[in-house]
This record gives structure tokens, sequence and C-alpha cells, in this order.
């Protein structure tokens, strides 16, 4: 028996007494099962099982205590208020921030994190980690860490900008829905319909190959971008304006302008490859986000505060912006982590086609597919992207079942 | 009545804890209460004095987020507060049964009323299913329900709200349980119907020789159902005694002031000569979307500075004139003039200054207020959207506005209505109807939602603000001792149609409508002795919808008193 063997036993067995003693019914459970199943793993499998289920239960152990102290420092630099939500998180939940808070930082500091471009061919292929390379090196020889911290930043950022512009579309469309009602929550609702009625990849497919790929040039993005911001825009302008021509003119004005230098500026942001990916994202997931708006405007509208608004002469927008939203944005958030999974996974999902983010840019999908080839020799290297998709799947989860948790009024 | 005086409940020094803000706090703080067989308790208190979850804890019961910390519950020799789950559970249902305040809500709509009833019974294997069949119409034959054979076998949505609460009270009696726990039974009921459930719980109740816990925050009910009543307030018993002589000789301060509400009064007022009406309804005929009439030829006149009371069981059309005055429903035939100009008939095609002068609160601040805007806002808003108000004179507007009802202004301007009581935000509800700057308000019910005490404080208020801002009221109520206190005109609707009309005093000296007559009679009175007296007067089967339904258009008095 191996000094490890002993001292991991004796380790357990006086925790486990201790929390028996102290009676901490709980910790004690815990620590005494975990004991008695590396018992008997250890029998079965010798010193080496026993050394993994080590490994695995102090990771474990380090992360929940990483959970911990995290929602400890967010609830002791949060506002008052703020401090008082961030107190009923799980330890779930702030795992969860703590991760998107890693990736958030590796996304937005890319160029200083990564040792190595995205582009650059530093090695042979499929070269084996050392020194330099802390993953090892890809297809090509570039290196697989450099890329997954630069993947971070391509990836997340069109998933976000897909999932904010379905957002934008759906939200405003199901607000203004929900308060005209009438025909023209019926021609939205259809139209939604209709969206949701092909899937959602078949139908990313096919308008991937429309307009994306290799035929995405800047003139067909502006204009679809364009197109895209005047309709989103256009419900703020029935909203907003009076019974009046001039108002509309003006809004109508104002709506081209902004429009055009968002288009402008998304341009800028992103290839014209991307933007169009973003398209395609919003207009998929929109119809999911509006029906969900539709629904929870809907019963906020039927309050007698809304009367009361509507019958002191109050225009759609007010009663938008300030009686419906602020009665709705729980559930939207809660919607908007759900769709953020969604898309990220749709956009890996289309990379690995290869529709997606286009080469040499670095993408966790495309990744996948690229060292595919390499999981039949038994290496590993595949998994860490497809790895980095599911921490940040699982992680947004967890912040989002807590939020949805609280937004549903459930109290344990 | 001979009762037998075996001790069926005994609850000793009973402590319930709600968690709340993340802390346990005390909601019931000690509360005795001894309960013989046949006996009829009645629980009294305002909202939140803890009677409901006593009731509950009388079947070993905790609600959700409350625990049983300390005490004792003695059930017919049982000790509940350590006896198992499963033996609770067998007793509910069999030996202790629960009528909750709404039927509507508490029946399950998918099933019939008899495959409810019957299930108790045919659980815990006392009787077949036929036989419990036949049980539960002889109880429906009992409860004087219209058609026993028949009723059992409808669905709870195509029956009455008074029917379905008579037949919750047979499904409590399917086992003939020892104790039954009546939790505010007749609350949502209107007055007419809820003569009909009283005479009937009791009647049934007398029979059996059940005990049982009468839960109610109207005195007047409480005198006609209890044996000895026991006031509670904030968790804590304040005082116990036999009805007549809680009634006649209150002890406590608080007891006493109870006792005292309805004796609000104010001057009555006459119309004004000469003058155009405020707000006149003009033959008005209004229905929802092709479906029936709800108005029919409804016709009456509002005079500056006066009170309109609108009486009426629910479904006479009172809340609908309402929202035909406010233009929310465009009345079919007839219209609404404002000082003798006519109003358009939609919200919509109002000016913003027709729109200010007719403001409404509402019956449930709860749903009236947004819950997620502060205070400041909820009250700022009009004053801001009416009279372009800005800054710091919009903050001394908001601020004079809360002075007016008699809230102190500081504490209350950042606050958010879930953070305030039912009788705070009701009052924050006319604040935003008078930032306005209105001549005319309608209140919709305001005070049926609050306790006695609350409402009274309400009512006040509104009266001194007529006084000061020679405001109009229309006062729909189903409430005839709100109406005593404050009306000046009286409106009574039946079926859609106005069936009377006139000076208050009018109204309440004979000859009435029989409707009206109906209605003044059965509101309860704290005499003990009421309800016997009234049963003996018009006979048990001439009360409540069957006797509106008795009613005839070619009555005498019918024609003496229609306009």
């Amino acid at each position: 028996m191996s000094i490890f063997v002993i001292g991991y036993y004796t380790l357990l067995l006086a925790a486990s007494c201790l929390a028996a003693y102290f009676n901490k019914r709980t910790w004690f459970l815990l620590v005494f099962s975990l004991t008695l199943v590396s018992f008997i793993l250890g029998i079965v499998g010798g010193a080496s099982m026993l050394r993994g289920v080590a490994i695995a239960a102090g990771m474990l152990a380090l992360s929940a205590m990483v959970a911990y102290a995290f929602r400890e420092f967010l609830i002791a630099i949060a506002s008052n208020d703020m401090a008082k939500e961030l107190r009923t998180a799980p330890l779930t939940a702030a795992f969860g921030m703590f991760v998107i808070f890693t990736y958030a930082i590796a996304g937005i500091f890319a160029p200083w994190i990564a040792p190595f471009g995205e582009a650059e061919v530093i090695s042979t292929a499929f070269a084996a980690p050392d020194g330099d390379m802390l993953l090892g090196a890809d297809q090509l020889g570039r290196d697989m860490f450099s890329r997954i911290i630069y993947g971070a930043r391509n990836t997340v950022a069109l998933a976000l900008a897909g999932t904010v512009m379905a957002f934008l579309l759906g939200a405003l469309a199901g607000l203004l829905a929900a308060t005209t009602g009438g025909w023209f929550d019926q021609v939205l609702g259809r139209t939604s319909d209709v969206i949701m009625s092909i899937p959602s990849l078949i139908f990313a497919l096919l308008m991937l190959s429309i307009f994306g790929g290799a035929l995405a040039n800047s003139t067909t993005s502006f204009w679809l971008m364009f197109g895209f911001a005047m309709v989103t825009g256009l419900l703020v302008v029935v909203a907003k304006a009076e019974n009046n021509v001039l108002s509309w003119l003006v809004g109508l004005a104002i709506l081209v302008g902004v429009s055009a230098a968002f288009s402008l500026g998304m341009l800028t942001i992103f290839n014209p490859s991307e933007v169009i990916l973003i398209l395609v994202v919003g207009v998929i997931y929109s119809p999911r986000v509006f029906r969900l708006t539709r629904a929870v405007a809907g019963n906020v509208v039927v309050m007698d505060y809304i009367e009361a608004a509507k019958l002191r002469g109050e225009g759609k927008w007010y009663l938008i912006r300030r009686e419906i939203l602020p009665n709705s944005t729980a559930p939207l958030i809660a919607e908007f982590g759900l769709e953020f999974c969604f898309v990220f996974l749709l956009v890996a999902g289309l990379s690995f086609l290869g529709l997606g983010i286009q080469p040499p840019t670095a993408d966790w999908g495309s990744m996948v597919r690229e060292n595919a080839t390499l999981i039949s020799f038994g290496d590993i290297t595949p998994l860490i992207p497809a790895a980095a998709i599911a921490l940040l799947t699982v992680a947004v989860n967890f912040v989002v079942d807590w939020m949805l948790h609280r937004s549903s009024g459930l109290k344990d | 009545m001979p009762k037998s005086k075996d001790v069926l409940l005994e609850i000793r020094d009973l402590q319930i804890q709600g968690y709340s803000d993340e802390q346990w706090v005390d909601i019931i703080k000690g509360v005795d209460l001894t309960l013989h067989r046949g006996e009829v308790l009645g629980l009294i208190g305002e909202s939140g004095a803890g009677k409901s979850t006593i009731g509950a804890a009388a079947m070993g019961y905790a609600r959700d987020g409350t625990r049983i910390s300390g005490g004792s519950i003695e059930f017919d020799g049982m000790e509940l507060t350590t006896a198992s789950e499963s033996d609770r559970r067998a007793l509910r249902g069999s030996r202790i049964a629960y009528v909750a305040q709404s039927a509507a809500a508490s029946f399950n709509p998918a099933h019939k009323l008899i495959d409810q009833h019957t299930e108790a019974p045919v659980q815990y294997r006392l009787k077949k299913r036929m036989e419990a069949q036949e049980d539960a119409i002889e109880l429906y034959r009992r409860l004087r329900l219209p058609n026993p054979e028949e009723i059992g076998f409808r669905y709870p949505h195509q029956v009455s709200g008074g029917q379905l609460q008579r037949a919750m009270t047979a499904m409590a009696m399917s086992c003939r349980p020892d104790l039954i726990i009546f939790d505010e039974p007749t609350t949502a009921l209107d007055v007419t119907t809820q003569i009909e459930v009283l005479a009937a719980i009791r009647d049934i109740v007398d029979q059996f020789n059940t005990a049982a816990i009468y839960i109610t925050h109207d005195l007047a009910v409480v005198a006609q159902m209890a044996d000895t009543i026991k006031v509670l307030l904030k968790g804590e018993e304040v005082e116990e005694a036999p009805t007549k002589e809680m009634l006649d000789n209150p002890k406590e301060d608080y007891t006493k002031s109870l006792w005292a509400v309805r004796s609000l009064k104010r001057e009555q007022k006459v119309r004004p000569k000469d003058t155009t009406p405020l707000i006149s309804v003009r033959n008005v005929d209004a229905a929802y979307s092709s479906g029936a009439k709800v108005l029919d030829d409804v016709s009456f006149d509002v005079y500056e500075g006066m009170t309109v009371a609108v009486v009426g069981e629910s479904g006479s059309g009172k809340s609908t004139t309402a929202r035909v005055i406010t233009g929310l429903l465009p009345p079919m035939k007839g219209d609404v003039l404002f000082k003798g100009e006519p109003f358009p008939p939609d919200y919509r095609n109002r000016t913003k200054d027709q729109l200010r002068q007719c403001q409404m609160i509402y019956q449930m601040a709860d749903t009236a207020l947004n819950p997620k805007v502060q205070i400041s806002e909820i009250i700022g808003r009009p004053a801001q959207f009416y009279h372009g108000l800005k800054g710091a004179a919009l903050k001394s507007r908001v601020d004079e506005l809360l002075d007016l009802i008699e809230l102190e202004p500081s504490k209350y301007y950042n606050r958010y209505p879930p953070e305030l009581s039912g009788g705070q935000k009701q009052r924050i509800g006319i604040a935003r109807a008078l930032a306005a700057d209105p001549t005319f308000i309608i209140c919709d019910e305001v005070t049926s939602a609050l306790d006695q005490l609350v409402a009274e404080g309400i009512l006040r208020l509104l009266n001194r603000l007529q006084k000061e801002l020679n405001l109009a009221y229309m006062f729909i109520t189903h409430d005839l001792a709100t109406v005593r206190a404050i009306a000046d005109e009286v409106v009574v609707m039946q079926h859609g149609k106005v069936v009377e009309q006139g000076p208050k005093t009018d109204m309440f000296t004979p000859p009435h409508h029989p409707y009206t007559d109906l209605l003044l009679s059965s509101v309860p009175e704290m005499d003990p002795d009421w309800l016997t007296t009234l049963l003996e007067e018009r006979g048990v089967d001439n009360v409540g919808e069957a006797a509106s339904s008795n009613i005839k258009p070619g009555d005498a008095k019918v024609q003496g008193t229609q306009l």
C-alpha cells in the first residue's frame, strides 16, 4: 500500500468522523459516501483508479470553492439590492457566472492572452503539447491554445450578436402584437408560424447557400442587414408614431438613418459572411422569442393598470416601455440565456458543416471538424474545443436555471 | 338544543412561523382554543390576523412556507403535531373537513360535482359508490339545492356561485365529519346568495351535530353562525366570549373598534336645481362582442359634487356601466353626456381633457398598480401627462397628492406597490385618480377587498376629498352598509336594468321595489337572531336566487317604482 492510499483513506475517515461528531448530517453523508465509493473502486481498479477518484473529487471540491468564493466576491462588490439577489444564487449558478466571466475575459483580451496569432503556423501538423504549445498543434501546425482563445472571441461574439438580433426583432414584435391585437397580431403570429414550420438547420443551410459563404460580399450583407434593421425599427415607429402623417415621416427618416449607420457598424465589426450568419440566426430564432414575449405580455396586458394607462390616453410605446416590459423582463432574460445556448450550438454546428465561420478564422465548431481525424488515434485534441462549447453551454444553463427559478416565483 | 360537552379539539399555545426574507417570522403567537362537539366557534379578525392559518392547523396542516413551531393540537384524543403524516391524512376529509372561500376555484373543473363529492367516502371505504351518490343527493336536498337529483351530475362551471358553495358544504359533509372548517365561505358571494348559504350551513351543522370553526371577517355573519366568538389580532387572541355577550358587551378596545365600524355617517346632499348634470347616461344598451345584452336601457344622472351609488348583485351590469362611461365599451345604443355635451363613445376618440375629467379607482389595488413602477411615477405620471409638470414642480405635486391621501411623502416616494399594505395601495390608486384633476371619479367596489377598519378609512378619505375638491363619485358596490354611509343618490340594478333610483333616504324607506327590498333585507345585521327571524318572515324558500327570480314584472310595487 502506498502512502497515498493510506493518507487518502485516513483523511476521508477523519473528515467523516468529524462531520458525524459535530452533527453535520449532509456533510457526513457526502464525505462518507465518497469514502465508500473510493473503497469499492479502489478494490476494483487499484491505486490508479483511486487516484482518479481523488482527482475527480478534488476538482469538484475546487470548482465548488471557486464558485463559493466568486459569489461572495460578487456580493461584496455589488450594490445592496443586487447583493440580496445574488445571495439567492445556488453554487451552480455562481460557478456558471464564473465560467462566463472567464470566457468573457478570454474573448475580450484574446490578442494579449494568446501566445500566437490565430492563423500563425508555428509547428508541424498535430504536434504534441510542449512547453510552447500548451495543447499541441492542429492539422496545419497552428497553436491549439491560441486558437481556443480566439475562438472564444469569434464564436461567442457571433452567437451573442445573433441572439441579440433575434431578441430585438422577436421581443418588439411580440410586445406590439400583444398590445395591438386584432389583425396585426394575426399577421405577425402566422408569419412566425410559417418560419417555425421550416426545420431550423435546413432553413439555415438554405439561406446560407443563397447568400452566404463564398457568395457573401459587403454590398449584399449591407443591404440585408439594412433590411433587417428597417423591419425591426418599423415596429418601433408603429408603436411610437401618433396618428398623423408628419410623425410617421419623421419617424421613417430617423429610422433610415439609424438603420444605415447600424448596418455599417456591423460590417466594420464582422466580415460579410459573418453578418449573413448573424442575420440567419436572427431570422430563425426571432419567432420563438416572439411567441414567448407575446404570451408573457398577453398576461400583463389584461391587468387593470394597463387599462388605467390606456384610459389616461397613453400611447403604445409608453405602455410597452413603462408598463409591460418591466413586468416581463425576468422570463425574457431567462429565455435569452437559453436561446443563446441554442444559437451557439447552431453556429458551431453550421461551422462543423463548413457553412459557418470561414477559415482561417478560429472557431470552435470548425476546430472540432478539422481535427476530427485525430480522434481515431486516441488523441483528445478535437475534444478540447468541443469541451469549450459544452462548458459554456452548461454554465449559461446553470445561470438561466437560477433565473427561471426566481422568475417562476418558486420558493423551495 | 342539547349539545354533548366532550371536548373535540383542543389547541394549546399554538405557535406557527412563516418563512419570509430568509428568516422565520412568528405568525401565530400562542393561541389557545377549545371546541366541544356540536359547537360552532367563530374566528374573526382582519386579514393577516392568522385566522386561516389556525383553521389549517386544526387539521394538523401547515401551509407551504409555514411550520408549526410549538404548542399542541389535540383532536379527539390524538395529538396532531406529533402524529405521522399518514395518520393526519386519514383524518382529513373523513373526520375533519374543509370548506374553502372560493368554491369556484376549489372544485376541479374537469369532474362532475357528484364524482368529487363521493371521492372521499369511496376512498375511505365508508360507502359504496352508489350509496354515496344517494347520500349526496339526500344532502343536496337538505341544503335546498334546486333539482337535487340532477345538480350533482353537472360540472362546476354549470352551477352558480351560491349553489357551488352549498355543494361544497355538502361535500364536506359526505363522511359525516366531527369537525368542519369554514374558511370565509360567503365572502365572495353577493348578499342575496349569502343568505341561502348561511341558512344551509347552519341547518346542516345543527342536524348532524357537527362542530365547526367558522372563519370570517364579517361580524354580522359570524353573529348568525357561531356559539362563541374569538377575536384575533396579528396572531394573538384578543378575547373570546359567547356570541351574545361578545356583541352586547365587548371588553377590549380593539373589539369595540371593530364593532364601531359601521358608524360612518355623512350628510345627504340634494341635487342642485337648474344645472346640467355632470355625467348623464342616456338610454344605454350595451353588449360584449355580439353576446346577449348586458345593459338594457340604462339611464341616470350624476351631479357635480354628489355621490351616486350603483348597487346590485354581481352580473347586474354595474361594472359594465362604468366601462361604458369610461369609453372602454362603446354602447350599442344611447350615449353618455358630460355637462350636456356628448362624450365620444370610444375612449380612443376622446381628447386628453375629456379623458382627464373622468378617472377610475379599481377594486383590486393589487392589479391596478404596476408592481414594477415606483409610487412617485405611478402618481406623477398623470400630472406629467395631462399638465406637463416636470422636475421640481412634479415632485412637489406628488408630495402634495401623498399628503392629500394621508401618506407621508418622504417615506413612500420611492417605494414599489408590493411593499405597501392593501389599504395603502388603495390610497395610491386614489392619488393616481386625483393627479389628473378630475371632476368625476368612478369607484368600482373600492372597499370590497379591504378589511372593515381599513375600508372605513378609505371611505372617510373619499368623503373628505369630495368636500375639498368638489368631486362627483359614481360608487359601484354591493355592500349596502357602504351605500348607507356615503351615498347621496342610489341606483339599483338587476339583470342590466335600472330597477329603482332616487335619493338615498327614499331608497331606504318603504315602499321598495321587491328587488331593493330583497337586497335590503339580505344585509346581515349584528343581531344574532337576525337570520332566524328573517327566515321565519320570508320563508326558507323565499331568499336569495329563488326570491329574485320570483319577482314578477306585473307586481304592483314594481309598477309603482318604475321611472
